[in-house]
């Protein structure tokens, strides 16, 4: 049977959606489960990753492995897949998946893929899906051994109502810390605002908003409707908006039931990011926009007239 | 200080592509050096102009759009250029790639390797960190700063999940660059002409000293049986004219037909 082993995405003491996604996934596929949190003081997540369908819970809880640290972070894995006997080693999408996956697909000399949005087993045998060259194109891959540590896109799977697990906490030793990348300092991002990747509607504003007044239009949109509020890179770059918000390849890779792109005009790196929402809705005044050909609803115009506008007839609807 | 960049040929990401029986039709597909590639050349660049450092890049491939690479990289301000090209190196995984550079980097001492966090054909994103697992080197990834302490240290920023990381790194080390580390300077006239005439030092596996079974050990990992051209989005609709009466009717959409709002 396939030993599925997810590694728990927590953050600021909270577990992400990505965790349950991946069991009920590991499930569906008719595997054993089990996950593993590496942190400081997250024994009472215990009970979370427990309902997130874990069957065995390693836990590496320890006071050096307070700030993400890809080497250690690796061995804590590496550990667990060993002690559990893993087949296949999953992490939610994040910039920490992306950083460990590759150094545990190396110590344990197995297969590695970033972003995959399927995964199938015949026996012994493995196969996955993944989108590759800026989503230009579907990758269908063969794995040649027994083993794959795999980064799952955002969105790829969907965790099933009601799954739950059995608790069986396996203790981890904490890893050496890496004293040859030292981790001095995080300049962390505002706390306190919807996470981008687990909001339900996600409001992004590009350069057509120009300034902060236009930013500011757009994201009184984004806070009437209690959304994660993104971006382009262009914005990014231009200094107007901080990198953590920033939508696209590069960037968040966001799957919301709602994605409204103000002012974005759609370049495919922005799109490899946001292409899977359910409903994509476009505010341009270029009514060549490419954004135009994955919207589902598009308004050609002014997005200082449209957005305004919007807000009105929202709150029109949520009065009603 | 030493460094070396990896750099790869991709194909032009912004031009049509187009999928048939399981492959990618080549027809028509320009390649271009992997955009994260520009920004660790102009990494190593500014790190030459402001460190003194030595430059030289690397890449793994063989054919003149690959030679075009190296040369942009000349023209861009690199003084040494290196490439690895043998047939038994076709269809190299992140892992081959890995255990090339490798020897590689063993033959020339360097302080400082400089990849692109992911190559835009593969979108993999692992090269860079394998090839530090296998040196046994630390390895910060998703870099968006550099800046050299001193002989043995360099200071750096990384984009991570909980807002940017500043990390210091004992050398020799390997880090892969964000695009947001910098904006690639554009070749000039002159250092185009220049860069024409520079030496490539061309190896292949003979002559780094590896044979095949050193770089593909007991094979590929995985193999990409086929090329699928992703689902289109439904065609959607659009709507133009009076601002007031066409975000009215969107909305109303958006609630009664998507039921998403
Ligand atoms: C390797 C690489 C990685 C990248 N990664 C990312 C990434 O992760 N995310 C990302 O977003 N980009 C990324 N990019 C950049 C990307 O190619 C585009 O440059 C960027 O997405 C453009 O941002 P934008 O849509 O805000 O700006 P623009 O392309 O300038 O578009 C602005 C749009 O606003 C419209 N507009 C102007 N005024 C108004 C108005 N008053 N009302 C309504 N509409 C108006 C215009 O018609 C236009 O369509 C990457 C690029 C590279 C090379
Ligand atoms: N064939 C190659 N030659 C030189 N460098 C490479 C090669 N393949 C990958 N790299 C480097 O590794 C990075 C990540 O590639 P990848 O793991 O394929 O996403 C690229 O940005 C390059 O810097």
């Amino acid at each position: 049977m396939a030993k599925v082993l997810v590694i728990a995405d927590i953050k600021q003491g909270v577990l992400k959606s990505s965790t349950a996604q991946l069991l009920s996934k590991a499930k569906a596929i008719g595997a054993e489960t089990a996950v593993v949190a590496i942190g400081n003081n997250i024994g009472s997540l215990v009970p979370n990753l427990v309902n997130a369908g874990s069957n065995t819970q390693y836990i590496a809880d320890d006071p050096s492995l307070e700030m993400f640290s890809a080497g250690p972070y690796a061995s804590c894995i590496v550990d667990a897949a060993k002690q559990f006997g893993a087949s296949l080693i999953w992490f939610g999408f994040s910039e920490s998946g992306k950083a460990v996956a590759p150094r545990v697909a190396a110590r344990l000399d197995i297969a590695c893929a970033t972003d995959i949005t399927d995964v199938k087993l015949d026996g012994d045998q493995i196969e996955f899906t993944r989108p590759a060259i800026t989503n230009k194109v579907l990758q269908r891959v063969k794995v040649n051994s027994t083993q794959l540590v795999a980064v799952v896109r955002a969105g790829a799977f969907e965790a099933t109502a009601g799954i739950t697990g059995t608790e069986n906490i396996v203790k981890l030793t904490a890893p050496a810390a890496d004293l040859k990348a030292v981790i001095k300092q995080i300049i962390s991002e505002a706390s306190g605002e919807i996470d981008l990747s687990d909001a339900n509607i996600v409001v992004s504003v590009g350069r057509g908003a120009k300034d902060q007044a236009g930013i500011a239009l757009v994201k009184e949109l984004a806070d009437d409707l209690k959304a994660g509020f993104g971006s382009t890179r262009a914005m990014v770059d231009a200094g107007f908006i901080p990198h953590y918000k920033q939508v696209g390849q590069t960037g968040k890779i966001v799957a919301p039931t709602l994605y409204m792109a103000i002012g974005i005009s759609g370049a495919i790196q922005h799109l490899a990011g946001m292409k899977g929402s359910k409903v994509i809705l476009a505010v341009n005044k270029d009514p060549e926009a490419p954004i135009f050909n994955v919207a589902d609803y598009g308004i050609v115009g002014d997005l200082f007239e449209v957005v305004p506008i919007l807000r009105e007839e929202i709150k029109k609807i949520r009065k009603a | 200080m030493k460094i070396l960049t990896t750099v790869k040929k991709v194909v032009d990401v912004e031009l049509n592509m187009h999928v048939k029986n399981g492959a990618i039709v080549e027809e028509g597909l320009q390649y271009v050096m992997n955009a994260w590639d520009e920004n660790a050349v102009e990494a190593s660049i500014q790190l030459k102009e402001k460190n003194n450092a030595e430059t030289t890049t690397v890449t793994i491939g063989g054919g003149e759009d690959v030679v075009k690479v190296i040369r942009r990289g000349f023209a861009m301000g690199i003084k040494n250029g290196i490439q690895i090209d043998d047939p038994a190196l076709a269809g190299a995984d992140a892992f081959v790639s890995a255990r090339v550079l490798q020897k590689v980097y063993e033959k020339g001492n360097y302080d400082l390797v400089i990849a692109g966090k992911q190559a835009q054909d593969t979108d993999n994103g692992q090269t860079g960190i394998i090839l530090a697992e296998y040196l046994g080197l630390p390895c910060v990834s998703n870099v968006i700063a550099i800046d050299v302490m001193d002989d043995k240290h360099i200071k750096v920023s990384r984009l991570g999940d909980f807002g940017t990381e500043i990390v210091e790194i004992e050398l020799p080390a390997v880090v892969t660059v964000d695009v947001a580390i910098n904006v690639p300077r554009l070749p000039q006239t002159r250092g185009i002409m220049t860069a024409k005439k520079m030496p490539i030092q061309v190896m292949n596996l003979a002559a780094l000293g590896a044979s095949h079974a050193d770089v593909v050990g007991a094979g590929l990992k995985s193999n990409i049986i086929e090329f699928i051209a992703p689902e289109a989005r439904k065609t959607g609709r659009k709507f133009e004219g009076d601002a007031a009466k066409v975000t009215a009717e969107v909305v109303g959409l958006l609630v009664n037909e998507a039921k998403v709002l």
